[in-house]
């Protein structure tokens, strides 16, 4: 029998690595929805791309008993839900066997609450085998809705997803799609993936998903984060987040966890950079005039 | 007669004839690749006592020389969790 020193394929562990998280979710009564790799349906996704990691979205009432029982599990948080992404949406955990998985609380884009967002696509959930292990999908139509929403905040290489479950899609399903955009609110980011962005101008979000995916500074996307805040408390919470130091991302970079004077060095030179950004933001308006 | 299965929390796979098998939620990924999938394939898809002769009819091999290796190779997947 071959062990530790036999390769195992990416594709194969990614798929191991969704059975593993189901099992362990079924063992703690915790409800998950499977999406994105080797969870999309091969009609959305004919090539089989599989991505690199394992991502899961969480009912947001069970993400704290989830989190428990992986790291007990052998699962390492490797980045967490405030330094993992600017939507704070996911955190992402790293097993020795299974690789990364994503563990998401809600998904961006989708503006209604995160518990009725993760209701609605439950409602409509099937059930599929991966690596013989029964896994909960979204259904095909949510699977698409979702796939276009990653699009919009993702590089050229998910461009072919929104081809083929938006632009491809017979017309049944894209009107399907149509209403499932609208009950989980999220028709800005699904413009900005599909190219009809520029109807959503008054909305306050539209800044954000124009930054998301069409690039601007970092500055410049803080400040659209803030305008997209639904609430001046979460627009706090944001500008309070903007300068502190992601130590989660600084310890990747630096192959270890930061001492405390390297935090204080990052803590110092991130700012200079949003100044700089700033600066540059505004020669840039400068010299167009 | 016994029945041998693949143990609840046992997750498989099968790619171009390789077998991967691993316990969850633990791992690890174990790794059959010939011999080792045929028993693996036989061990789940009959009788116990009769692994030995099956394997031996796909491989052409002499039973009484391969019966020992083919039933540790059982009882060590057993042991492991992974088949009960």
């Amino acid at each position: 029998m071959s062990e530790s020193e036999v390769s195992v394929p990416l594709a194969v562990r990614l798929r191991f690595g969704h059975a593993a998280v189901q099992h362990l979710a079924r063992e703690i009564g915790v409800d998950l929805l499977h999406i994105k790799g080797s969870a999309v349906d091969p009609l959305l996704r004919p090539g089989g791309y599989a991505g690199s990691d394992v991502d899961v979205l969480v009912r947001p009432a069970h993400v704290a008993v989830l989190d428990r029982a992986m790291r007990q599990h052998g699962w390492r948080l490797y980045s967490s839900f405030e330094n993992g992404s600017p939507f704070g949406h996911a955190q992402t955990y790293l097993h020795d066997v299974w690789g990364y998985v994503d563990v998401h609380r809600f998904f961006p884009g989708i503006r209604i609450a995160p518990d009725r967002a993760f209701e609605r696509l439950w409602a409509d959930r099937r059930e599929i085998e991966i690596a013989e292990t029964g896994c909960q999908v979204p259904s095909l139509t949510a699977q698409g809705v979702l796939l276009v929403l990653n699009a919009a905040r993702s590089s050229v290489r998910s461009k072919p997803d929104v081809r083929i479950a938006w632009h491809e899609a017979p017309l049944e399903r894209r009107a399907e799609m149509e209403a499932l955009v609208a009950d989980l609110d999220a028709p800005v980011a699904f413009a900005a993936a599909t190219g009809a962005l520029e109807h959503y101008r008054r909305e306050r979000d539209y800044g954000l998903w124009r930054i998301v995916s069409q690039g601007g500074s970092r500055s410049a996307e803080w400040w659209a984060r803030v305008r997209a805040a639904p609430s001046l408390g979460v627009a706090i919470r944001v500008v309070a987040r903007a300068p502190l130091v992601n130590v989660d991302h600084l310890a990747h970079r630096l192959g270890r966890r930061p001492s405390r004077a390297e935090i204080v060095a990052e803590f110092f030179r991130r700012p200079a950079r949003a100044v700089r950004e700033a600066w540059q933001g505004l020669r840039r308006v400068g010299a167009s005039r | 007669m016994t029945r041998l299965r693949r143990a609840p929390g046992t997750a498989t796979l099968d790619v171009d004839g390789t077998v991967y098998a691993a316990s969850l939620p633990g791992g690890p990924i174990i790794v059959l690749e010939g011999i080792a999938a045929l028993i693996w394939d036989e061990a789940c898809a009959g009788d116990r006592e009769t692994i030995v002769e099956r394997v031996a009819a796909a491989t052409d091999a002499p039973t009484d020389e391969i019966r020992a290796h083919v039933d540790a190779f059982v009882a060590d997947l057993v042991a492991r969790g992974l088949l009960e």
